[in-house]
């Protein structure tokens, strides 16, 4: 079994930025401080790729590496793979920024603390979606509880993502499968490895 | 905590999706969510970005929540009471009319709100003794129009049914960022298999992820469907039966299909013969197959006949009256309340097309436009001509405007008034995709001094001394009272769930009763030529200003001014919450085009023509057909001109569209 975490359909994902609103106003964030953000690959739409969106918040990793930088103990791995913040035992010391290869962590000013993306653990527990999945009006992001298997067709790495080694995300992506992206797909990730 | 309270309501944005919400308030009344409702089951239980964003707008710092009056000298605007407002909009009024007749006052509404209740402006027009007003409509009428003469009336299939289809054919139309509940629904129909066909001059987030892009010079798309017509009759593809029973007039389409052989409808559509035959032939083959055609292609002067010619496709090929299949513009289905009661109409009411604002405005006479009432519009950007709006806004006695926010026109007013949120009274919202009439609640007292519209009109009749009974005093009972007959009760199911009081079904014209003149399809139409002077069958006319136009030697790019997912129109675009994550203001220009001109990517560019000038950072991207430049309309918040600066006030060859998309421009480093 692996931990909760995130699928994003990467054929679907149109990045109209809902599931980002939708984060802000649960969780109470300015822009500054959102927990989810979405990444445009492409948008000068060059020939040989799509244009595509990676929605991203934290990844809640199987290995993260916010927790093994933490000296304040800060950061708690839930039994269900959800990596909780408690801000409340936060330094600021800002380690968790270093460490995080995908630059989730973020430090408000204003308190003087970092936060992050929960999974919306007060929803889940009480039998929601995530508030950004809930929100998404193409059903392109989609929670994965961790009872559950992700599709036999998920990903963890596309073109443009940061390498999951080590930390192993529990991010899961699907590419488009039969339709003429897959190629103008594969094309992208030659360009950009390149 | 105390647990919010959920209020089910309707966004009434002019928007194909008209989303069902349900909007949860804590014990303060502060909004601390927006989801979508699951009992709409076309928008099921998910809004936009936009609709999320009322979270923030309807409490947004710059909210208009007083009656302003600008300040005689200088800039700038000060509040006044309503009292002295409406004292002051009375006597201008009133003088106005006096001195030069009702109709030297202008009233314009846009489309910036939908609610049976907007009507009621008419109740203190007609007994002011008229006013000049506005025909037509800027965005879609000529599609309506072309639709109604060919199949008798405004009706398509209930979205859920997108996805029975094996082929969906989508025409001057990008509905992952225009339509997003129609999207999900179209990549639901792929992942079970259907192909994706997408004809649009731009690569757009719906054509990558298309099976199929065709990117036709644009204004061309009468001859694309007469060609791929005469590729299905000649394959033999064509669907006899149906012709047989349902057509009326096919012998003279087929006739004029003799004038669209392949090669030259290649020509006229700078596309490749081959990919035309293909999508035709694919088109024809696979069933059931959808047309979903958006606004697009019918923003120029030759709309009518471009709309026709398309719009034949499904019956051409059996589609019609099966789930799956179809012709999909428009769903006026949920149309279906009574008439406002009004006072009867003055004579000497006076109307000017509303792309044509700018011209009349100057040159009207008598008499000549002297005071304006602009409410739920922008017109000194969204309009044709939109800088010469402006101008001509600028030069009138007296201007009243109705807005939540400071806009662009606004800003021109003498008088400023504040105005409601969808929140703040109840409304009974029509939609145009789905069939669903849906109950707008009222979720809060208006804040600050602010009224609603109804209200504002109530108060001017009453100190006019005019007849106020036209005006709800019990909303709910009002409304009641202009639903269909026999459905007076759907008062009470309202504010729980959408409902279809159409009768009309999911599958449109599934009986195969059409209501034209003949009861049939009709490929060939007398109305279209005794009611607006075009040939009784579609057929491909260049365009004045087109591609193969003689201005092209001055201005050799078509630029075109689509619609983004992050605004509509140039509401939504002054909120941070989505300036946050919109999309860059660009004009996209093709390597081929950018190159010769030295256009470099990232820097400044000039686009002219003979109306006007605007200046915009270039994006020189592959993703947009060589001579054609485009950006995206309805920005307007930073005092950058708008696009409407270039276009021209044209109108459709029916029913009195704008043609927006029929721009020719040049374009240089600033």
């Amino acid at each position: 079994m692996s931990g909760a975490g995130f699928l994003l359909d990467l054929h679907r994902c149109v990045g109209c930025g809902a599931c980002v609103l939708a984060c802000r106003i649960e969780n109470g964030r300015v822009l500054a401080t959102a927990w989810r953000r979405v990444l445009p690959l492409n948008l000068g739409r060059q020939p040989a790729g799509p244009t595509y969106f990676l929605s991203v918040a934290c990844h809640h990793c199987e290995e993260p590496a916010c927790l093994a930088g933490c000296p304040s103990r800060a950061y708690e791995k839930r039994p269900d793979g959800v990596v909780v913040h408690h801000e409340e035992r936060c330094l600021g010391c800002r380690y968790c920024e270093m460490t995080c290869p995908f630059g989730t962590p973020r430090f408000d000013e204003d308190n003087g603390v970092v936060s992050k993306c929960h999974l919306c653990v007060h929803r889940v527990d009480a039998g929601l979606l995530p508030a950004c999945v809930g929100a998404c009006p193409t059903e392109a992001l989609r929670y994965v509880p961790a009872t559950a298997v992700p599709p036999a067709d998920a990903v963890r790495f596309v073109p443009g993502f940061v390498d999951p080694a080590g930390c192993r995300p529990a991010l899961h992506f699907r590419t488009p499968a039969g339709t003429r992206r897959v190629e103008l797909f594969r094309h992208l990730g030659e360009a950009l490895r390149r | 905590m105390p647990a919010p309270r959920t209020i089910r309501t309707v966004c009434p944005r002019n928007c194909y999706c008209t989303c069902g919400m349900l909007v949860s308030l804590d014990e303060h009344d502060r909004t601390v969510r927006i989801e979508g409702d699951p009992g709409n089951s076309a928008t099921a239980g998910h809004v936009c970005l936009k609709g999320l964003s009322y979270a923030r707008r309807t409490t947004y710092p710059d909210r208009i929540l007083t009656p302003l009056r600008r300040r005689r000298r200088g800039n700038g605007f000060d509040p006044l009471t309503w009292d002295d407002a409406l004292d002051e909009i009375v006597a201008r009024l009133l003088a106005t009319r006096d001195a030069h007749g009702p109709t030297a006052a202008l009233y314009y509404e846009g489309s910036g709100s939908h609610g049976a209740l907007g009507g009621l402006s008419m109740a203190f027009w007609h007994q002011f003794g008229g006013c000049t007003t506005t025909f037509g409509d800027l965005c879609w009428p000529a599609g309506l129009e072309a639709t109604r003469l060919t199949y008798g009336a405004n009706l398509h299939n209930h979205p859920r049914l997108t996805t029975d289809s094996r082929f969906i054919l989508i025409w001057g139309h990008n509905p992952a960022e225009t339509n997003v509940h129609q999207w999900r629904l179209i990549l639901d129909a792929q992942a079970r298999g259907a192909t994706i066909a997408v004809i649009d001059p731009r690569k757009t987030d719906s054509t990558d992820a298309a099976d199929v892009h065709l990117q036709p010079r644009p204004g061309t798309d009468a001859a694309l469907a007469l060609g791929m017509a005469r590729v299905i009759v000649d394959a033999g593809l064509h669907d006899e039966a149906f012709l047989a029973a349902h057509a009326h007039g096919f012998e003279a389409y087929r006739r004029r299909l003799a004038d669209y052989p392949l090669d030259r409808v290649a020509g006229l559509t700078g596309l490749d013969a081959g990919a035309i035959r293909a999508l035709a032939l694919d088109y024809a083959r696979t069933s059931p197959a959808l047309l979903i055609a958006g606004f697009g292609l019918q923003r120029h002067h030759r709309a009518g006949q471009t709309m026709r010619a398309v719009a034949l496709l499904p019956a051409l090929t059996g589609n019609v009256g099966v789930a799956g299949g179809g012709w999909q513009y428009a769903n006026l289905a949920s149309h279906c309340l009574r008439e406002l009661p009004l006072p009867p109409e003055p004579p000497g009411m006076r109307a000017v097309p509303v792309s044509q604002v700018a011209r009349h405005l100057e040159t009207l006479n008598a008499p000549p436009i002297r005071a304006a009432w602009i409410e739920r519009g922008n017109p000194a950007t969204q309009n044709p001509a939109a800088h010469r709006v402006r101008q001509a806004l600028g030069c009138l006695d007296f201007v009243v405007v109705v807005d939540q926010f400071m806009t662009p026109t606004a800003e021109l007013a003498h008088i400023v008034l504040p105005a409601k949120t969808l929140f703040e009274e109840e409304d009974l919202v029509t939609a145009y995709w789905h069939p669903y009439l849906q109950w707008r609640a009222k979720i809060l007292d208006p804040p600050g001094d602010v009224r609603p519209e109804t209200e504002i009109w109530r108060a001017l009749c009453e100190r006019c001394g005019f007849d106020t009974r036209y005006f709800p005093t019990d909303r709910r009972a009002f409304l009641r009272s202009l639903l269909p007959v026999g459905h007076e009760s759907a008062i009470d199911e309202l504010p729980l769930r959408a409902l279809d009081l159409s009768g009309h079904g999911d599958v449109a014209f599934a009986e195969r009763r059409f209501p034209t003149p003949s009861g049939k399809v009709e490929f060939e139409c007398d109305e279209a030529s005794t009611r607006w002077g075009v040939d009784r069958v579609p057929e491909y006319v260049p365009l004045d200003e087109g591609c193969d136009a003689p201005m092209r030697t001055r201005f050799p790019l078509q630029f075109l001014s689509c619609k983004t997912r992050d605004r509509i129109h140039s509401q939504f675009g002054n909120l941070d919450w989505v300036r946050d994550v919109e999309r860059p203001h660009v004009l996209d220009i093709h390597p081929e085009d950018a190159r010769p001109r030295g256009i470099v990517d990232g820097a400044r560019a000039a686009v002219w023509n003979d109306r006007g000038r605007i200046e915009v950072t270039a994006r020189v991207t592959p993703g947009i057909r060589p001579g054609v430049v485009h950006v995206l309309e309805g920005w307007c918040h930073d005092g950058d001109p708008d696009v409407n600066a270039l276009t021209d006030e044209g109108v459709t060859d029916m029913n009195h569209g704008a043609t927006f998309y029929e721009c020719l421009v040049e374009v240089a480093p600033a």
